[in-house]
């Protein structure tokens, strides 16, 4: 079977640091993927790269087996990719809804409203319905009306969740997702991943939360300073002593 | 929130054009002129509003675009023997191509740097018409001739005021419609986030380029109306001190929604005219104060008069809310108290 997503060694530089060096992953259609390792891995480097937020210096990435590296940014939520941030990125002065709009906008066509009026309000409530629907599944339609900005901290890390899922991705790049989250919140957000891949959905779960990571993850890929270090099922990558000694060796610095 | 704006909406709208027809005649002269400016400001703020407030692109090249709207009208209408309402089209269409061009390398650019490349188009703009003789007569400036539409002459203030009025609520039909369309969230999202839109499959570039052009357009339209109400036009109507002015409109308003630039227009533009009751040797001073005005507001109330009002209505119901559900529960704890002691 061939890979949703696969990345084909990638190598990214900043200056004279090689934040990503000759790095390779498949990702499966229809599993949650982690890709683990300590700060600075270079994670969040790889998610650019598919996202089309930084270009690799060498390497390739393809997407359901066409390369993602000629394509512009914004042409990446249309080919069914969509992601979260890390440091959470919302539309701060616009409501709950309107930023879980603004991520269909892959989905939506047309700019000026030269639509006759009954067609354009179809449309336009197809998107309304379909956004409800997004809030209900994340569990923000209390929230509707709010403004994001307004939102506390796990609301917010949701609503990010959820403007990259209204964009009905085939692959969604969560950057952790659960981080600075309450145990509860973070019970919310397993069980919200479980749904999505019960509807077919391809995830990359970027997070250092090993309890939900271990609960999800069918599969977890390892990085450490910038390379590969390990992968494999959860139980295998556990045990593995390069893992352990790159996480233990983070600890002891801290 | 989308779809077509409401009857609501519209009509004010129509009211503005039937108020106009009927005020024509029973205002004095002078006031139908402060009425017209008051007018032209409102759309030319409005443009700017679509750049600054919805796209959040702080340009301010805005004025170049009025001028060419201001200039191209007049010069087709007298060299080209072009009527008001074919020239006026083409004189915005003209500055919303050059505000085409200048967006692609102004998308390049961010905040400090683009508010600094579009100044310095401003003062190039000024500087092509003071130097261009041929065109535009240089600082000695264009007499504007009387024009008429259709047959209906335009040759004054109560001529022209009907006509500011019906041009006006055009255009203010058309934002209402841009502001309920998918566009006008793409510029919003653009303004609040460019990582967001961009991963959400907006082209933030091309979001950029469409509300440059769009803006220079209103500011084009401003321009042809200017010429309805005015008999002359020279470079000094492309300076700082006009673009100082619709700044201040801009941010004492409240930028962001259509009220707040119709309250701001109207603030702001009945000013110099109170001011003129001042002695003369305070008018050296006007400058200086809607620098200070447009200072004072950014300081004290950065979303304006209308955003301030909002924040007081807001609040006022939230107040309000909380009451309510304060009084619920109490009944409800004295329905429990009472049914409690009866048992
Ligand atoms: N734009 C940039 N310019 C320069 N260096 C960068 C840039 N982005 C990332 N880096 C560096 O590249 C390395 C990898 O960063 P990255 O953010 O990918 O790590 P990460 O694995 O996501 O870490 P964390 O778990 O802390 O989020 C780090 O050393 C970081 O400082
Ligand atoms: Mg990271």
């Amino acid at each position: 079977m061939s890979a949703l997503l696969s990345i084909d060694g990638i190598t990214v530089r900043f200056g004279g640091l090689v934040a990503v060096d000759n790095f390779s992953m498949d990702v499966e259609e229809g599993r949650i993927h982690a890709l683990i390792g300590p700060n600075g891995a270079g994670k969040s480097t790889v998610f650019n790269c598919i996202s089309r937020f930084t270009t690799p210096a060498a390497g390739d990435v393809r997407f359901a087996g066409e390369s993602l590296l000629a394509d512009p940014q914004y042409a990446i939520a249309k080919r069914g990719v969509a992601r979260t941030f890390q440091n959470i990125e919302l539309l701060q002065r616009l409501t709950v809804l309107e930023n879980v709009l603004v991520g269909m906008s892959s989905r939506v066509p047309g700019y000026f409203p030269l639509l006759p009026g009954a067609r354009r309000r179809r449309i336009e409530r197809e998107a309304v319905d379909a956004a409800d629907e997004v809030l209900a599944l994340t569990g923000l339609t209390g929230y509707r009306d709010t403004l994001a900005g307004d939102l506390d901290f796990g609301h917010q890390k949701l609503l990010d969740v959820a403007r990259a899922l209204s964009a009905k991705p085939r692959l969604l790049l969560l950057d952790e997702p659960a981080a600075g989250l309450r145990n509860r919140e973070i019970a919310q957000v397993d069980k919200l991943l479980g749904e999505l891949t019960a509807r077919g959905m391809t995830i990359v779960l970027v997070e250092h939360v090993m309890q939900l990571v271990m609960s999800v993850a069918q599969k977890i890929t390892v990085l450490s300073f910038g390379r590969k270090i390990a992968e494999g099922a959860p139980a295998e990558v556990r045990a593995n002593p390069e893992v352990i000694e790159a996480y233990l060796g983070k600890r002891a610095h801290a | 929130m989308f779809g077509s704006p409401t009857l609501r909406q519209l009509a004010p709208l129509l009211a503005l054009v039937l108020g106009a027809l009927a005020l024509q005649q029973l205002l004095p002269q002078y006031f139908l002129y402060v009425g017209n400016l008051l007018m032209m400001y409102v759309i030319l703020v409005i443009g700017l509003d679509l750049l600054i407030g919805w796209s959040g692109q702080f340009a301010f090249a805005h004025i170049a675009f009025f001028g060419i709207g201001i200039y191209a009208t007049t010069i087709l209408g007298t060299r080209y023997d072009l009527p008001f309402l074919i020239a006026m089209p083409v004189a915005a269409m003209l500055a919303g191509a050059v505000g085409f061009l200048i967006a692609f390398p102004a998308t390049r650019l961010r905040a400090v740097y683009l508010a600094l490349a579009t100044f310095a188009f401003a003062e190039c703009a000024q500087w092509v018409a003071r130097t261009w003789d041929s065109v535009t007569k240089g600082a000695d400036g264009l007499q504007i001739p009387p024009t008429s539409i259709l047959g209906y002459a335009v040759g004054n203030d109560q001529h022209a005021f009907p006509v500011v009025a019906i041009i006006l609520a055009l255009v203010l039909a058309a934002t209402l419609y841009l502001q309920r369309s998918r566009f006008a969230r793409s510029m919003s999202a653009i303004r609040e986030s460019e990582h967001v839109a961009s991963a959400s499959g907006i082209d933030v570039k091309r979001v950029k380029i469409l509300s440059f052009t769009l803006s220079a357009i209103y500011a084009g339209v401003a321009g042809g109306v200017y010429t309805l109400f005015n008999s002359f036009v020279n470079p000094d109507i492309l300076g700082v001190a006009q673009l100082v002015l619709v700044l201040t409109m801009l941010v004492v308003g409240g930028s962001g929604s259509i009220a707040g630039c119709v309250l701001g227009a109207v603030l702001i533009g009945i000013l110099p005219e109170v001011l003129r009751a001042a002695p003369r040797s305070m008018l050296v001073w006007q400058e200086f104060f809607y620098g200070l005005i447009l200072v004072l507001a950014i300081m004290f109330m950065p979303r304006g008069f209308f955003g301030a009002w909002q924040a007081w209505r807001d609040r006022a119901r939230h107040a309000a809310d909380k009451r309510d559900a304060q009084a619920s529960q109490d009944t409800r704890l004295r329905a429990k108290a009472s049914t409690e002691a009866s048992s």
